[in-house]
């Protein structure tokens, strides 16, 4: 076999950096813009994308019925994120524009705006650069699958999408209070959301639409469009009921929005099990050994194993276990990094418990190189601990523990 | 399929909008045409193998490298000389008889990238010997220098997503 198709080694240190840098969604972003754009000079255009680094810039769709709250948490969101607001207003107020003029004449008239022009607007809007350094958030585009599907084919894909919702009856009569103040264009309600300064009160005005028949014609519509909708942008919808005080919504949505979705980065799991004596460390290893496919090491059993087979390192063991004293952390640290360096840990991961047990050993590890990526503690009250020691039984034979009076498991809380 | 779906309704409601599928083939002959792919791995080896403290920073210093070689024509920084070519021979032939197979010798020029899967190379029967391979390897990176020389050239050298792990 010869040296191109034997099996690589490869040093710890790759994988670990590709993970701390994120070199995996780097790449794919990079990609993905790749092929959307297509464009003629590729190195240009990677180094421009690379200059840019807006791979994590807000890119959020908020949609829902009418009077569910959608513009006024897109603004909240807008202000706190620091992020530009778009709605179809908006977009149609822009200035220095012939296709927001064209729209606005449209708009006067119809009340309505065809959706190729609308998603021209868009794109035109996005295009600029506060757009692309600092994010959108959509507020109630799109409307329609068709609009949705415009969209998609430009190439812009929003990375959350939230969904408003409340029973009909709230919404109608929710929108009976609205009112606008017309100098911020902010909404406000005679109910719900009352400006505190009077002067903010006298200035607000009842927005034309929203009588009862008026609203509920518009929510038919939105039902018939929404359920056509969501099919577009699966794993990132999420809903989020709006009966509940705006605060609320606000800080549900703004928790939903920071999240970062799954990527499809490999990933070795480097888990660490810690917890005191009797919390089933040993046991919850094995399990997550045998389903995920990762190294067991326990680091007792490393440093039997050691002596057992009469290594240098279990030459220096002995004399600790004969005296029945701790095993000084170099040793230790010097048998594991052994165990750790072979290439079935580096590859297919490892789960360790029973070391480190302080936290200079933690420290001795972490500057050995060794950092995991999952560190679990398992956390049990100190009568459990007692009650599940003094029924513990070794079978000599198997080495497997069980538990006197019959039990399979340790016993649980009471 | 949701996919596919989705192109065919667009098709159905805009006769202008062109069908996902071709646009599917239309992004895969653009990731050929520019050897992307192949651009990738290579700024994730290079990436991985050095790891910079600033790896936006080293990407873009990789490809602005590449962005001079490829105007001016200059020889490629990363170019392999022949003392690499003479060690991976010896990679290859790791028995010694001093000629390596037909299927060795396709299979190294396409990790090169110095040739596509499907392009028909001559067998002659007498396996590829140190020196005949040698000589393949620089004719056909001169080849694709050729090609990037000049300001519509397409196509980059690959040869620079050589084996820096090895």
């Amino acid at each position: 076999m010869d040296a191109t198709t034997a099996p690589h080694r490869i040093p710890p240190e790759m994988p670990q950096y590709g993970e701390a840098n994120h070199v995996f969604e780097l790449m794919q972003n990079m990609l993905e813009q790749l092929l959307i754009q297509q464009p003629k000079d590729p190195i240009t255009f990677m180094i421009e994308h690379l200059q840019r680094d807006n791979d994590y810039v807000p890119k959020i769709v908020i949609l829902g019925p009418p009077a569910s709250g959608k513009t006024t948490i897109a603004m909240w969101l807008g202000k706190h994120l620091n992020s530009n607001l778009l709605s179809v207003e908006s977009l149609i107020a822009k200035e220095y524009s012939s296709l927001a003029a064209s729209a606005r004449t449209h708009y006067q008239k119809f009340q309505t705006l065809p959706n190729m022009l609308l998603v021209r607007l868009l794109q035109e809007r996005l295009r600029e650069e506060d757009c692309v350094r600092r994010g959108w958030i959509l507020d109630g585009i799109p409307e329609t699958r068709e609009q949705a599907l415009l969209i998609q084919t430009l190439g812009v894909s929003p990375r959350h999408v939230i969904v408003l919702s409340a029973p009909d009856t709230v919404l109608i009569e929710r929108n009976l209070g609205k009112r606008i103040d017309p100098q911020t264009g902010e909404i406000y309600h005679t109910t719900f959301d009352w400006p505190p300064e009077s002067e903010i009160q006298n200035r607000l005005i009842v927005p034309a639409g929203i009588s009862e028949g008026e609203t509920a014609r518009r929510l038919l519509e939105y039902h018939r469009n929404i359920v056509r909708i969501l099919p577009s942008y699966p794993k990132i919808v999420k809903v989020i009921t709006a009966d509940q005080p705006c605060v609320d919504v606000f800080y549900q949505a703004l928790t939903y929005v920071q999240t970062i979705h799954r990527s499809n980065a490999p990933f070795t799991p480097r888990v660490l099990l810690c917890g005191p004596v009797g919390s089933g460390k040993s046991r919850q290893a094995a399990l997550l050994a045998q389903k995920y496919g990762l190294v067991n090491v326990c680091c007792g059993q490393l440093l039997k194993e050691a002596m057992a087979d009469k290594s240098k390192y279990g030459e220096m063991i002995q004399p600790f276990f004969e005296k029945e004293t701790a095993v000084p952390s170099y040793v230790i640290m010097k048998v594991l990094k052994q165990r750790l360096d072979q290439q079935d840990c580096v590859e297919r991961g490892w789960v360790l418990h029973d070391f480190p047990r302080d936290r200079d050993q933690a420290c001795l590890m972490d500057s050995m190189g060794y950092k995991p990526n999952r560190v679990f503690f398992l956390n049990v009250p100190y009568d459990s601990i007692i009650e599940r020691l003094t029924l513990r039984r070794t079978d000599p034979v198997t080495g497997e523990r069980a538990w006197a009076l019959g039990l399979s498991a340790a016993p649980g809380p009471s | 399929m949701a996919v596919t779906l989705r192109g065919r309704l667009a098709t159905s409601q805009f006769g202008a909008m062109e069908a996902k599928s071709s646009r599917e083939l239309q992004a895969r002959n653009y990731l050929e045409k520019h050897r992307i792919m192949e651009l990738l791995t290579y700024l994730t080896s290079a990436l991985l193998f050095s790891r910079p403290e600033k790896p936006r920073e080293y990407l873009i210093s990789i490809l602005e490298q590449l962005r001079t070689a490829k105007v001016s024509g200059m020889a490629f920084p990363f170019f392999m000389d022949n003392s690499n070519i003479t060690a991976m021979f010896q990679m290859l032939d790791s028995s010694n008889k001093g000629s390596i197979s037909f299927i060795q010798y396709k299979e190294a020029l396409k990790t090169l990238g110095l040739c596509t899967a499907d392009e028909v190379l001559k067998d002659d029967g007498h396996g590829i010997t140190c020196e005949k391979f040698m000589l393949e390897v620089n004719k056909k990176t001169q080849e694709i220098c050729g090609k990037t020389k000049g300001k519509d050239s397409e196509s980059y050298r690959s040869a620079a997503e050589l084996l820096l792990l090895h």
